[in-house]
């Protein structure tokens, strides 16, 4: 009974496995044609219709890190670096050891004069590794401290190291998700974005934004969102004014 | 330990205290709330000392032609900032203008302590009194109107302190409209300031006083707004208009006048107005006008400082950074307040005086004011700044602006804040070559400087569907059955292992059990022949499945025994005898009595068995 049981699991994963696997097939012929339209109208100078040959396959949902960093490229040459700083962000947030987006982002935050967040002092011990890589090794501690204490119930000490570091890699990954380049990251991508005091245009400004500035979203309300910004402080940004990072 | 934890604590206590006592050496300002009045009006002149200590001898007079002084009180506020405390006293005077004119209130010598302080030199302008002055634009004696006497019971008067200004000074101006108190104004709206070539604030809540002017008793709302001229010129302000419907008390049509009446054209001479409001009120649609003020716009003197964005009057400025110590690159909040009198819609950030190695954001700003009408009061500015390389300090911020009494500009600086800059200047990323098409792109501007983007890639990579990280992704967790499912398999495994380890040790221990009674029977010796080769033969079959524990015990005999025990030509023998002895005794019922078994034969089997191992 048990056998079936288990026999049952399995065929589960198998069937769910290919289904994972479809959806990172080979790119389909239309988000291919689109992407090499698109390097085309680049390289003939048309960046206009680049970024909205760009913005069609990724509306397609078929997305990759080069197609942000080359949908950045388009609006950097346009001069929107807002829009550029946050699509090489979205580059580095799929591959985040992309070299070129990396240096691109650095020029475009110089060129744009954006305010960019610090991150808080564990975010940057916690540096080497993205929110994945210590969700997965968090995983495998896990599941070799249970093996091991399958196989070698006298040595409880072992095991419970291994769930120990497996908690930490957890929060790690949770401390990753939630800090500066979590999934709260947003740019601003409206020219003199302000963040104010309350929900309304005439309140207190508390910090002029560049185009490309960085935020957190803490709270969305209504057209306003409510974020924390790169000088310590909390303020209200028009929803329009940024764009999250994290599709 | 003890002994060091209150030597420690009591460093610490001393360190408060000397902080506390030693402050920063006593500093004195001096300030008049306004540097210009009219005959009539007060000002106030306060002098402030910080870190005073206790003993201070203000100036109980100041004695200055032409101006009252008087000493009205004074006050004091501690602070307490980075573990430092600080205090000021703050002594009030209030100065009441006798005549019009130019005075100066001289320097005070003040004790503070051990140290003289001196006040710096004052000016303040007195101008005549409006009532008096035939130019500030007052219409302010009532006038009668032959028909509905409107003149006579309203009037407008627009109150200009200054004849001179600069372009872009705020000039303080009040509009008064007066009504007899005899009647009641039923619906007013604000005034207006009419003329071109200046701008006006916006009008605010009017304050109500009641006034006597010649010999008759009105009241009278004060309009405080400010004016700024926005270019050069003579310039004619106003007049000023004011529409209102007043409730004028009804004249009585059965009471005639006295022919003689030298009165008889005031309307207030009807004997109606002898008891106001005790008859019907009639309603009255007034139009009352102010005569026109003349003012001169002089240009700015040349030679403006690079920092003077515009900013006229009279500022003082404080500064502070946070935080204090920093990576490369991470941002800085300077918040510097421009607290004095002037024009502050036109005043811009104050600026580092070296923007060497520092990045630089735009700056935001808050007013708060201290007056009606928004020329006093403090401006706060939030300055956003990185550091680009390792500095030690932020520079000091300058602020230039005119000051129109003293006719000349004016900086100021504040005072450099000591910054702990970490980590290393980014490295510039390292520049491949462009495509061809990139490199023949027409260029953006300015917005492009030495560096350039780097290429297209024109392979897509590998396509992902979510930004969602592993762990909030189904096949993460789907995943996880893997690893769950061969824990389970291998848990199963070893339950099942030690089950059976745990059966085949039960089975040697009942085989053993065995052994050892059957042993224990051979050895009394007083078992019949037939039972003692039966018990014999048995101990050998447990004997070797203990050994070999695969072997069931029935199933041994001879030859398996002296394999399992390796046993050597004549052993063997001896066990095959034992064997056939027991089958014998067993299968033919031949010897079973006492004297078929000798003791020596007894001590020679059980030798046998026991030397099995």
């Amino acid at each position: 009974m048990k056998l079936r049981a288990l026999l049952q699991i399995l065929v589960l994963l198998l069937l769910a496995l290919p289904k994972a696997k479809g959806a990172n097939d080979g790119p389909s012929r239309t988000g291919g044609d689109l992407f090499a339209k698109a390097d085309t109208e680049f390289a003939a100078g048309n960046f206009k219709a680049a970024i909205a040959d760009y913005q069609a396959v990724v509306g397609s949902g078929e997305w990759s890190a080069n197609l942000f960093y080359n949908l950045g490229n388009a609006y950097f040459r346009h001069g929107d670096f807002g829009r550029a700083i946050l699509n090489y962000d979205r580059a580095l947030r799929l591959d985040p050891h992309h070299p070129e987006a990396d240096a691109n982002l650095r020029i475009a935050h110089d060129q744009a004069h954006s305010l960019e967040l610090a991150p808080s002092a564990l975010a940057r011990y916690l540096n080497f590794g993205t929110a994945n890589f210590f969700a997965i090794v968090a995983a495998i501690l896990f599941w070799l401290a249970v093996v091991w204490l399958i196989l070698r119930p006298g040595r409880v000490l072992w095991a419970l190291a291994g769930i120990f570091l497996a908690a930490i890699c957890g929060f790690a990954a949770f401390t990753l998700e939630n800090g500066t380049r979590g999934q709260g990251l947003a740019i601003v991508i409206a020219e003199n974005a302000e963040a104010r005091v309350a929900t309304v245009d005439s309140a207190r400004s508390v910090l002029a934004l560049p185009a490309g500035s960085e935020v957190v979203i803490l709270q969305e309300r209504g057209d306003w969102n409510y974020a924390a910004l790169p000088n310590d402080q909390r303020g209200w940004i028009a929803a329009n004014a940024v764009e999250r990072v994290r599709l | 330990m003890e002994t060091l934890r209150r030597v420690l604590f009591s460093v610490l206590l001393a360190s408060a205290i000397a902080q506390f006592a030693r402050g920063d050496s006593p500093k004195i300002t001096a300030v008049l709330t306004s540097s210009e009045v009219v005959v009539g009006e007060t000002v106030q002149l306060q002098i402030q000392i910080d870190n005073a200590g206790t003993s201070v001898k203000p100036p109980s007079e100041i004695d200055v032609p032409g101006l009252q002084i008087h000493f009205t009180g004074k006050s004091t506020e501690m602070r307490w900032k980075n573990f430092t405390a600080s205090s000021s006293i703050t002594y009030n005077y209030t100065i009441l203008p006798e005549k019009s004119g130019t005075y100066k209130i001289p320097p005070q010598s003040i004790r503070a302590g051990k140290d003289n302080l001196q006040t710096p030199e004052l000016t303040l302008q007195v101008a005549d009194s409006p009532r008096a002055a035939a130019g500030t634009g007052s219409n302010r004696t009532p006038s009668g109107n032959a028909q509905a006497g409107e003149e006579k019971i309203a009037f407008a008067e627009l109150l200009v302190p200054k004849k001179t200004a600069y372009v872009g000074e705020m000039i303080p101006v009040v509009v008064k409209i007066g009504f007899n108190s005899r009647t009641r104004v039923a619906e007013m709206a604000p005034p207006q300031v009419s003329g071109q070539g200046f701008t006006v604030q916006k009008l605010g809540e009017p304050e109500r006083n009641l006034e006597n002017i010649e010999g008759r008793s009105y009241v009278v709302f004060n309009y405080k707004t400010a004016i700024s001229a926005a270019r050069i010129g003579n310039f004619q302000i106003g007049p000023v208009e004011q529409k209102a419907n007043i409730l004028v008390p009804r004249r009585s049509s059965g009471t005639r006048r006295k022919p003689f009446d030298p009165f008889s054209e005031d309307p207030f001479s009807d004997p109606f107005f002898t008891l106001p409001f005790g008859g019907l009120m009639e309603q009255h649609e007034i139009d009352v006008k102010s005569d026109p003020v003349s003012l001169e716009v002089k240009a700015l003197p040349a030679g403006a400082p690079p920092t003077f964005s515009g900013a006229l009057g009279s500022f003082s400025m404080t500064a502070e950074a946070n935080p204090k110590r920093v990576q490369i690159g991470d941002p800085i909040t300077i918040k510097a307040a421009i607290s004095g009198r002037g024009n502050f819609d036109r005043m811009d950030a104050p600026e580092l005086s070296d923007e060497r190695g520092w990045h630089k954001y735009p700056p935001s700003s808050n007013f708060k004011q201290d007056d009606d009408v928004g020329i006093s009061g403090t401006k706060t500015f939030e300055l956003v700044v990185s550091p680009n390389e390792k500095l030690t300090n932020v520079p000091p911020l300058a602020f230039s602006y005119f000051d129109p009494v003293k006719e000349k500009y004016v900086t100021l600086h504040s005072e450099a804040v000591p910054l702990i800059v970490e980590g290393n200047a980014p490295a510039a990323p390292a520049i491949a070559g462009t495509t061809p098409a990139t490199s023949t792109l027409p260029a953006l501007g300015g917005q492009q400087k030495a560096q350039d983007i780097l290429h297209q890639i024109n392979d897509r990579g590998k396509i992902v569907s979510s930004f969602a990280p592993v762990y909030a992704r189904k096949e993460f967790w789907l995943a996880q059955l893997l690893p769950f499912t061969f824990a389970l398999g291998l848990m199963g495994w070893k339950v099942h292992n030690v089950r059976a380890s745990n059966r085949a040790a039960l089975r040697a221990a009942q085989l053993q059990h065995e052994r050892d009674e059957l042993l224990r029977k051979l050895r009394r010796d007083q078992l019949a022949p037939r039972e003692y080769f039966s018990d014999a033969s048995r101990v050998v079959q447990l004997k070797t499945a203990l050994k070999q524990t695969n072997i069931e015990p029935a199933t041994v005999d001879a030859e398996t025994a002296a394999r399992v025990f390796d046993l050597d030509a004549e052993k063997s023998e001896r066990m095959r005898r034992l064997f056939a002895t027991s089958d014998e005794f067993r299968y033919s019922g031949a010897g079973n009595g006492e004297s078929a078994l000798s003791s020596a034969g007894r001590r020679e089997t059980l030798e046998l068995i026991e030397s099995l191992s």
